[in-house]
């Protein structure tokens, strides 16, 4: 594809007509700076995004955020809205990790009073919080206990005595989706599950606990008990192998039922059902329990780090800010198209006065942001998710030196627990795009404002 | 043989070999490549039986099997023993060791890129796991 075939909207917006591609049945539309647009058209993230627009049902465009990447059918970074009576659903839309999100805490203490214990607390957190590939917690569920998890979410956690009742208000949909139904997760997904509650799992997960580096909006911050020098905790987790699980389960049950229903997609991986089929309404039912799964992990996983707190830092207090699902497909209203299924993969909800959380890779920047009135009108309501990669984990782990890389945090001021090198320097900065370039893209497109800027002290990964 | 090839944030895995039973098979140490798995000496054996829409989903689906018995059974599959393997369906038992470690984590296998082909008489596909 040429840089021509994009028609410039904006100076942050760029739309690929429908004529483009016979099969299209909308344009795709792209959130991006000139310069990160010549940068995106490098992999393949924008033909996936023009795939995207072939699904039966989309409606007004398919887009991709600024933090937009290649994925495996739909990119990562993108938002497709389809029609809830005439549309599909498509698993690929919302990814294998079901929910993954971002989970913000806010401590009473500022930098000057943790640096003495960072290291240990730090460390606390990464004993209470187990993490790793496949690695289980203490917590084993089993029979009703993991029903209720499927269909509760955040709200059995603190049932469980995970939390109090007021961390509900602070979760994206109260912590449960609606229509979740723990009949429609395998065997297989349990068992995958049972034991993974309260666990952060590997790759591009982590806890990171950051000093409020900048306000930008003092009331908005304010709101949310966000102060300058603060600190603050970021969670970055989802559903673990129990949402991988339905996600293959149902893909594969999409990629049978395709040719009942008369569909064809040009890439197997955006396999699809008609959202109000059997094969649809099964897939919802089942990604809602994971989504819950996820909501009720990032829940144990904050009462371990309240636990470690409490140990280290006795008078403090550890509370929720917000918590957004960026892997994840809803129910949503618009008043333009009436109701549609929003396809988020890689991309947040950002609904008008709703706190969006944005993370930047290890060593960077992360945001918190408030969504605003013209996502609703231009990206159903939704917003980039993070900073998005640009380097493969193949040719980070060639590149970068683990004893550099930990050399390099150090000297910053950050403190780091990694499970093993690789992991560590798969996630260095340098794999990920410019931060503060992706968020002055949808501050300037007016989806959503900036309202404060962390950078980390101390990191946890799997 | 297979070889390991670059992504954006996943990882492809190119896998050649001279009959599709191998093809099956070395798709299958691939995956283990990628985790970079440990095992101990544990035999572990897993039957699955499975039906697919055409050739490259059997062998997309085959895959996710066989990930979803490492997590569960915690091994590592380095070998199979086909009862039946038709265009839409496969009967076969893996056997592999346990228990296992895994450095890296692959959440799935997928369909993208995926496309079995016999091509100068070498069956052939490209396969991309979520990572």
């Amino acid at each position: 594809m040429e840089k021509r075939t994009f028609q410039r909207i904006s100076d942050v917006l760029w739309e690929i007509p429908r004529a483009y591609r016979a099969d299209m049945r909308v344009p795709a539309r792209v959130y991006a700076s000139e310069k990160m647009l010549d940068a995106i058209m490098r992999d393949r993230s924008i033909e996936q995004l023009v795939n995207v627009a072939t699904l039966p049902g989309i409606r007004k465009y398919a887009i991709a955020m600024p933090d937009v990447h290649e994925g495996y059918g739909f990119p990562i970074g993108g938002v497709a809205a389809v029609d809830s009576d005439h549309g599909v659903i498509s698993p690929g839309g919302i990814g294998y990790d079901i929910n993954c999100g971002v989970r913000l805490l806010r401590s009473q203490s500022t930098l000057t009073e943790l640096q003495p214990i960072l290291q240990k607390l730090t460390h606390s957190i990464a004993r209470e919080v187990p993490s790793g590939v496949g690695r289980g917690g203490n917590l084993k569920l089993k029979g009703d206990d993991l029903e209720r998890v499927l269909r509760d979410g955040a709200a059995r956690a603190v049932e469980m005595g995970y939390g109090d009742r007021g961390d509900l208000e602070r979760i994206e949909s109260r912590g449960s989706l609606p229509g979740a139904d723990a009949k429609l997760v395998s065997d297989d997904a349990r068992e995958r599950g049972h034991d993974q509650l309260g666990t952060l799992g590997s790759g591009n997960h982590f806890i990171e606990i950051d000093r409020v580096d900048a306000i930008y909006d003092v009331e908005e911050a304010e709101r949310h008990g966000i102060v300058r020098d603060g600190i603050v905790v970021q969670i970055h987790t989802g559903s673990r192998g129990l949402g991988h699980q339905v996600a293959t389960d149902y893909l594969r049950q999409m990629t049978k039922a395709m040719a009942k229903h008369g569909i064809s997609v040009p890439d197997r991986e955006l396999a699809c059902a008609p959202f109000r089929s059997s094969e649809g309404q099964r897939y919802f039912g089942a990604m809602a329990a994971a989504a819950n799964f996820a909501f009720a992990n990032r829940q144990l996983i904050t009462a371990g780090i309240r636990r470690a707190w409490k140990h280290e830092m006795p008078d403090d207090r550890v509370e929720i800010v917000y918590d957004v699902a960026h892997n994840v497909a809803k129910l949503e209203k618009y008043p333009d198209v009436g109701e549609v299924v929003v396809h988020r993969k890689g991309a947040t909800r950002a609904f008008p006065g709703q706190p969006v959380l944005i993370p930047g890779s290890m060593g960077t920047a992360s945001y918190l942001l408030v969504g605003e009135q013209k996502a609703m009108e231009q990206t159903f309501g939704s917003t980039c998710h993070g900073a998005g990669r640009v380097m493969s984990r193949t040719r980070a782990r060639a590149e970068i030196s683990a004893n550099e890389l930990r050399e390099r945090l150090q000297k910053m001021g950050i403190v780091t627990e990694a499970g093993s090198a690789k992991g560590l320097v798969e996630e260095a900065p340098e794999a990920y795009k410019d931060i503060d370039e992706v968020i002055d893209v949808v501050a300037t497109a007016g989806i959503a404002r900036k309202v404060a800027r962390f950078v980390p002290v101390g990191v946890i990964k799997g | 043989m297979f070889e390991i090839v670059p992504h954006t944030a996943d990882v492809r895995l190119r896998v050649r070999a001279s009959s599709i039973e191998d093809l099956f098979r070395e798709a299958m140490r691939g995956m283990f490549a990628i985790m970079q798995a440990r095992a101990g000496d544990e035999v572990v054996r897993r039957r699955i039986a499975i039906d697919s829409i055409d050739r490259t989903a059997l062998l997309v689906d085959f895959l996710s099997d066989v990930l979803s018995r490492a997590h569960i059974d915690r091994a590592v599959f380095d070998d199979v023993s086909f009862e039946s393997l038709t265009e839409t369906a496969v009967a076969a038992v893996v056997t592999g060791r346990g228990p296992a470690r895994f450095e890296q984590d692959v959440k799935a296998v997928t369909y993208h890129e995926a496309d079995v082909r016999l091509v100068d008489g070498q069956w052939q596909t490209m396969l991309v796991f979520d990572i």
